[in-house]
């Protein structure tokens, strides 16, 4: 019964009861049909029997006297009974006696045999009854009579059972359908109704709606009070989630405004901080030069003072003087620092990553130091195993391990010892330095890094210092990828350790070369170059030309305009430039000398109290100095840039675009007894080269114009020039090519930060001496 | 005549028995023209049939253990009665064949066939069995107008036969309808003595 299954429950039943009563029916018909169609039989054959009965002995005389047509006639009165075929009596014989037909066509019927036994026979045969009848006349067979009989009769009647049956099946087939609607309406109403509640609940999500109770304590209605007793207990969950929901959704939204306003106020206090920090970062600024300015007069007066430019003072007077210029310098020195960490903090210190040897730059570091150590009689050792490149910015690596040396001096008592480490430490270098001072309590290690922190009541009395020092180490060691530490034990000394990135060593150019013997050259003599002072402060040029004046003859200018105008007419060796005048201001002047093309290649040092070297140098300055300027520093620079006459071939070529590198050099080689001859341009350099002989050649790499790379190919492509030592110095990172060029093409190559003098010296000295001897075994 | 009927015939079984039957035993039967019964063989069967189809009173019935059938006057049927009725019997009594030659004689006969040599002396013999339960027959003709009961008519060389059903009934007989209805005529008038 699959297509019920798909059916709805009303359907079902409703099927169900016209099958059943149905079926019921068409059995009870059936067997009725049945039982008539035998019962039926019967009684025709008892009918026919007694006609045949009647015809027979009716007609006993007429077979006796041999009278057929009495015979017939008795068998005519079968015509009554219209369902009769035909009929016929025999002789005792079997012959044909008489004979009737309904239909009266002539036809000749054989006389079917009756069993042995009987008087009378019948037979179903084709839809005809048969029965033939002995006639018996006084206990004596006188003949046969037989009869045929058509079923129509009982054919008509069983058509007649057929429709009856059809229409009392038809009937209660109507009678099955209202029976099942009303089983519908107690039985399947309730479950359809409660499947169409339950259809709106899960379409609609209404938990509201409710099913209608039948009324009776059935089944279904127990279904029904169930379900609404499920949905009411499924709504009052809805109902309170909703209300959990709502609330939520009411918190969510009173956060978010809360969170809004504080956003807002966050932002605008952020703002406030950020306009704080630039105000802050402009008042430092502002600070500092307001500081510099009145200090840059202290510093250079004092210095005049001391050397007894003005007339010689006495002793006290001295010692006055003397604690003055000690006073400034600590004061530049903690502007300086307040400088630094302010850059710091406000991310403004670029940092120039390289990768460089510590070894290489030790040597720079420990030429300042050595000085003070000397004086307090410490011993200064180094022990330096590291063999990987650090990777760093060189001139902060160096300022780092100033900042702890000169720590380390400082807190170290005389006679003591400072002792310099270097290993390698996995993917870090790690140097540390250890001194034997009076060392720091464990609960000031903690702070030590600090701003303006600084040990008190340490042994040897007041320690100069800013307080900046170890704060600007650590922001600089941290700032590279480092790590700094500290282990002390107080009264025993301290040890102070940091570790920067490393890379594994891979150019050779770095390779470093045991110092040689030196020897001594002799210097020439040269003239008195030209140097023109322009600044609007009266006190301030006279303070530079009296620094200069023993060795430089000077000229002044008091304005922009006036510094034009005597640059053309005088055309002097180098200029001083101050940026901070009235009219047209140092930057302006500048950048009108570069202009004209008489004044262009005059190198012009600024000298300012503004610490703006980035404008400086594209603007095209030649060096840049920071007010207040001290002597030592001024003249090295112009030194520097002042080229001087040299015919020695011992002589070294400086070629570098950089005057304060040019003049660093040509302070380190001089002091080291090396006559030296500079030149800003590698132009100039081949210049030089073409008119005199000289002894090597010290070239910078990165250069206007033409650069260290031409000056190479070019004094290469000389056949006299093709052995003259070349030296590069450089703070170009180089790539692999250029490093196998240089290597190939150049006889040392030296990196550019920092203090590398002794490094240098030790380079100029395998040179020269290396090509004497080449010249020597040449001549010999 | 029995026919036994066998459970399963054949066809040649049934034809000769339906021939033997045929030539044996068709002696009633006027529609076999040659090999048919002779008129007087027919007249002998009806003789012996008629006595099946009449009731005697209850006097006569009981006289002897016969069915005298007796002829009156000269015999024509030779042995031929005999040959037909001999040895039949009438509701279980012997049918006896006598033959009688004066009408006193014939008083304990149940039937009579009176010949048609006895035609002038009709009146005497049927006043003679008057008032006797004697069931009288003959072809003379006018026998029945004349106060006899059942006479032998030949029509279309049928035998076929009437009735006086007062005579007959006078004498106390009664006379089927089975009978009555195949007689070509029945009379119902009389004339005593006539």
């Amino acid at each position: 019964m699959l297509w019920i299954r798909g059916n709805s429950i009303a359907k079902r039943l409703t099927t169900m009861n016209v099958l059943v009563s149905g079926a019921a029916l068409l059995i009870s018909c059936a067997a009725f049909v049945a039982y008539d169609r035998v019962s039926f039989r019967q009684t025709m054959v008892h009918n026919l029997s007694i006609q045949a009965q009647i015809a027979g002995s009716n007609s006993v005389s007429a077979l006796f006297f041999d009278d057929p047509q009495t015979a017939e006639g008795t068998l005519s009165a079968l015509k009554a009974a219209p369902n009769i075929i035909s009929a016929g009596i025999y002789t005792p014989e079997g012959r044909p006696f008489a004979v009737y037909r309904r239909d009266g066509a002539a036809e000749n019927i054989e006389l079917p045999p009756i069993p042995s036994g009987q008087i009378e026979a019948h037979w179903f045969k084709d839809g005809q009854l048969v029965v033939v009848r002995t006639i018996v006349f006084q206990e004596k067979p006188a003949g046969t009579v037989f009869i045929r009989s058509d079923l129509q009769e009982m054919s008509h009647r069983l058509k007649r059972y057929a429709v009856i049956a059809a229409l009392v099946l038809f009937a209660s087939l109507i009678a099955a359908l209202l029976v099942a609607s009303v089983f519908q309406r107690a039985v399947a109403e309730p479950i359809v109704h409660l499947a169409t509640i339950a259809g709106i609940v899960s379409r609609d999500k209404d938990y509201s709606v409710r099913a209608t109770s039948t009324g009776n304590r059935d089944e279904p209605d127990i279904l029904i009070q169930a379900f609404n007793e499920m949905l009411e207990q499924i709504q009052q969950r809805e109902g309170a989630l909703q209300r959990a929901q709502h609330e939520l959704e009411q918190r969510v939204r009173e956060r978010t405004t809360q969170l809004a306003v504080t956003n807002k106020e966050l932002d605008l206090r952020n703002r406030e901080v950020e306009r704080a920090t630039q105000m802050k970062s402009k008042f430092l600024a502002s600070m500092s030069h307001e500081l510099r300015t009145p200090l840059n007069a202290i510093v250079g007066f004092s210095d005049l003072l001391a050397e007894g430019t003005p007339g010689q003072l006495n002793d006290k007077q001295k010692r006055f003087v003397n604690h003055i210029k000690q006073g400034s310098a600590h004061l530049l020195q903690l502007i300086n620092d307040i400088l630094d960490l302010s850059k710091i903090e406000a991310g403004q210190l670029e940092m120039r990553t390289e990768e460089f040897l510590v070894k290489e730059a030790l040597p720079e570091v420990l030429s300042t130091i050595h000085p003070l150590a000397m004086a307090k009689n410490i011993r200064v050792e180094q022990k330096v195993e590291s063999k990987s490149l650090v990777k760093a910015d060189r001139v902060r690596f160096k300022q780092i391990l100033y900042n702890l040396l000169s720590n380390a001096v400082k807190f170290t008592p005389r006679g003591g010892q400072i002792k310099i480490e270097c290993v390698d430490d996995w993917d870090f270098v790690r140097v540390s330095v250890t001194d034997s001072g009076i060392g720091i309590r464990s609960e000031d290690q903690k702070v030590i890094f600090d701003e303006f922190r600084q040990v008190e009541g340490s042994a040897g009395g007041a320690q100069e210092g800013t307080g900046l020092g170890l704060a600007i180490t650590k922001r600089l060691v941290e700032q590279q990828g480092g790590r700094i530490s500290l282990e002390s034990e107080f009264g025993k000394g301290s040890r102070f350790t940091f570790s920067l990135l490393a890379v594994e060593p891979t150019s050779e150019g770095h390779a470093v070369v045991e110092p040689a013997i030196a020897s001594v050259i002799t210097a020439s003599g040269r003239l008195t170059p030209l140097v023109l002072v322009v600044d609007d402060e009266g006190p301030a040029r006279e303070l530079l030309a009296s620094y200069l004046e023993p060795e430089y003859r000077v000229a002044t200018a008091e304005s922009g305009v006036e510094a034009l105008k005597k640059a053309q007419q005088l055309r002097p060796d180098a200029i001083t430039l101050d940026v901070l005048m009235p009219g047209s201001n140092g930057f302006e002047t500048l950048a009108a000398l570069r202009k004209n093309p008489e004044t262009a290649n005059i190198p012009v040092i600024i000298l300012s109290i503004v610490d703006q070297k980035q404008v400086g140098f594209a603007l095209g300055a030649t060096d840049y100095l920071i007010k207040p300027v001290r002597k030592p520093a001024l003249l090295e620079t112009i030194r520097r840039h002042v080229p001087l006459p040299a015919d020695d071939d011992s002589s070294i070529l400086l070629v570098d675009d950089d005057p304060k590198a040019l003049e660093l050099l040509e302070e380190t080689l001089r002091a080291a007894g090396y006559e030296t001859q500079g030149v800003r341009s590698g132009k100039r350099a081949l210049e030089v080269l073409a008119n005199k002989a000289v002894g090597a050649i010290l070239l910078d790499l990165l250069m206007p114009g033409m650069d260290g790379f031409e000056v190479i190919r070019h004094v290469r492509q000389e056949a006299t020039l093709k052995e003259l030592p070349i030296l590069v110095m450089t703070g170009k990172n180089l790539t692999a090519e250029e490093a196998a060029l240089l290597s190939h093409e150049t006889q040392g190559l030296l990196q550019k930060n920092g203090s590398w003098q002794q490094q240098l010296i030790v380079e100029v000295r395998r040179v020269i001496e290396g090509r004497k001897l080449a010249k020597s075994a040449g001549q010999s | 005549m029995r026919r036994s009927h066998r459970s399963a015939p054949s066809f040649f079984h049934c034809m000769l028995t339906l021939v033997m039957t045929w030539t044996i035993v068709a002696a009633p039967s006027l529609h076999a023209q040659k090999s048919g019964p002779t008129e007087n063989e027919v007249k002998s069967a009806y003789l012996y049939n008629f006595g099946k189809f009449v009731e005697w009173p209850a006097k006569a019935t009981s006289v002897g253990e016969f069915f005298p059938i007796c002829v009156l006057g000269d015999d024509t049927f030779g042995s031929t009665l005999e040959t037909t009725i001999a040895r039949e019997s009438i509701s279980g009594k012997k049918v006896l064949v006598k033959r009688v030659p004066k009408p006193q004689d014939a008083l304990s006969c149940r039937i009579l066939f009176i010949s048609s040599s006895q035609q002038s002396r009709l009146k005497e013999i049927l006043a003679e069995l008057d008032n006797t339960s004697v069931l009288t027959v003959s072809d003379m003709p006018e026998f029945t107008r004349r106060g006899g009961m059942i006479q032998f008519v030949v029509e279309a060389n049928k035998v076929r036969f009437e009735v006086n059903l007062t005579s007959a009934e006078r004498t106390g007989l009664t006379l089927s309808s089975q009978l009555l209805k195949v007689a070509i005529d029945v009379k119902r008038s009389t004339q005593p003595g006539g």
